[in-house]
């Protein structure tokens, strides 16, 4: 991913580089999510005739990994936080979530969410994209919190240590000292995380979510022609991950000070 | 030498800014602090030596609470040092600490690792708190490395960046955890010059070190532990003058060859 900053001029600075990388590619994202359209509708059919509704699919889908997304890191670090807390209920708890979450399938997470959460809280009414970002960030969550919370134990003591010997509060120690660096240890795995969640949003679909796999398996459904169709469900995909994978790698080296990668 | 301060039994008239009694501290099985009773003055440098293991860092460490006392009291500025949350952090706001091993914030520059206490903690605005941390990277001789992360620096460097970080917050009383002890040898001057020039400025400082010539130079007081205990508590001329401790006076013989 970093030959991608390799593009830009050498006399900027690694953090011009970086920001500029992360601005060309949200421009690519954006461009991408609502211009798709245009070559798609150059394709012959069956994929041609229906390039607004695989554009369509694609901003679902874009907007369900970022929803779910920041909703899981943030579930992910109060997680982390709750799984160190000196209050061995607030990790019990922390660890109960992180264990049934990952010990069951996503699928059955998003089932659970749309059809059986209605029926154990009374009055509560999701629409299926909402029912889907709650269950992908509460499922992403839990991976989330096991990498922030390697991150924040990778973190040497004496941080802590200076932090509090000047007299930060628990909370500001955490928040400029700690967090910054464990962030930095967590990004990695983090990244993988949220490419996994951007190809697991699929599984919207059944909930009836119509997002890119939905599209593309109606498609192929009602045309019998499975090639076309599901090879440009995969490409969208990979043209989204490609794209994030680059932002990221841009983060990645922003916070590479010593330029070690 | 050090005209400034006077010697700790001409300075019992005025009140103690810490006050160590009876402090008692356990790791598991071992009995790392016996009974520790000592007072620091204001303007005094006191220096803490003794072997590896004999409880000295250990006592440091309580004053600031970074260890936890089993028994026994520990008073500073007027505040004992207990459980009560808001007490430690206004402690904490008084007495500025230096570490061994630096412990700067390697995701911030020299600048900001000096600025960010006072901005969190005191509020002072960011403006004001980046002059003032321009101002103390000055007088410790890094004005051409302020922007750099501390990656960038040397140890000795670090080190001094660290003290103007601990400065920044203007403390009453600096603890000095063997603040030389990880650097190479030929960095070990460039700090001990800087904590040279605190001590003639006033500052109270409480150092556990084993350079015994900072000891010797500076030092106004010096206290030897053995095995947890405060084993001699003596102005510094007396101590390596006019020892009769045979136990130190081997100590002393080991230590300065």
């Amino acid at each position: 991913m970093n030959v991608a900053l390799g593009v830009w001029p050498a006399r900027w600075t690694r953090q011009q580089r970086s920001t500029a990388t992360i601005a060309a590619s949200a421009v690519v994202l954006v461009l991408f999510m609502w211009g798709v359209a245009k070559p798609l509708s150059w394709m012959p059919d069956p994929v041609g005739p229906v390039a607004d509704e695989f554009a369509s699919g694609t901003r679902v889908t874009v907007w369900l990994t970022l929803a779910s997304g920041l909703a899981g890191i943030a579930i992910g670090v109060l997680t982390a936080v709750a799984k160190l807390a000196p209050f061995p209920p607030i990790r019990w708890a922390a660890d109960l979530y992180v264990w049934a979450v990952r010990g069951t399938p996503l699928l059955v997470q998003v089932l659970f969410v749309y059809f059986a959460l209605p029926a154990i809280v009374p009055g509560l009414q999701l629409s299926d994209f909402t029912s889907a970002v709650v269950a992908l960030a509460v499922n992403v969550g839990a991976y989330n919190a096991e990498a922030i919370r390697a991150g924040i134990v990778a973190v040497p003591k004496g941080q802590t240590e200076a932090a509090r010997a000047l007299g930060l509060s628990p909370l500001q120690t955490f928040r400029d000292v700690v967090f910054p660096q464990a962030f930095k240890i967590a990004l990695p795995p983090l990244v993988n995380n949220v490419v996994a969640l951007l190809k697991d949003s699929s599984l919207a679909y059944v909930i009836g979510v119509v997002e890119l796999s939905n599209v593309g398996n109606r498609l192929q459904a009602a045309t019998f022609e499975p090639v076309p169709t599901l090879a440009t469900t995969a490409t969208i995909y990979l043209v989204l991950t490609t794209v994030l994978t680059r932002i990221s790698g841009a983060i990645e080296q922003r916070l590479d000070l010593e330029q070690r990668r | 030498m050090s005209l400034v301060h006077s010697a700790p039994s001409l300075a019992t008239d005025r009140p103690p800014l810490i006050v160590a009694e009876g402090v008692n501290k356990h790791f598991g099985p071992a009995h790392v602090l016996r009974g520790v009773t000592t007072r620091f003055f204001e303007g005094e440098v006191a220096v803490i030596i003794g072997a590896s293991g004999s409880g000295k860092s250990t006592f440091l460490r309580t004053l600031n609470r970074l260890e936890k006392h089993d028994s026994g009291r520990i008073v500073v500025d007027g505040i004992e040092l207990d459980d009560n949350v808001r007490n430690l952090d206004a402690i904490r706001r008084e007495v500025g600490m230096v570490f061994q091993q630096f412990n700067l914030f390697p995701h911030l520059t020299a600048l900001e690792n000096v600025a960010l206490a006072p901005r969190r903690v005191r509020g002072t605005p960011r403006a004001e708190a980046t002059r003032a941390a321009l101002e103390l990277l000055t007088r410790v001789g890094l004005a051409d490395h302020v922007h750099k992360y501390p990656f960038q620096l040397s140890g000795g460097q670090q080190q001094r960046v660290a003290i103007a970080r601990a400065l920044a917050m203007n403390p009453k009383v600096l603890l000095f955890d063997e603040p030389t002890s990880a650097l190479d040898p030929e960095m070990i001057n460039e700090v001990l010059d800087v904590m040279k020039d605190l001590a003639r400025s006033g500052m109270t400082m409480i150092v556990v070190t084993h350079e015994m010539r900072f000891a010797r130079e500076v030092g106004d007081r010096i206290l030897f532990f053995d095995h947890g205990e405060l084993l001699q508590d003596a102005p510094a001329d007396e101590f390596f003058e006019r020892q009769r401790n045979d136990r130190i006076r081997a100590f002393l013989g080991q230590i300065s060859h």
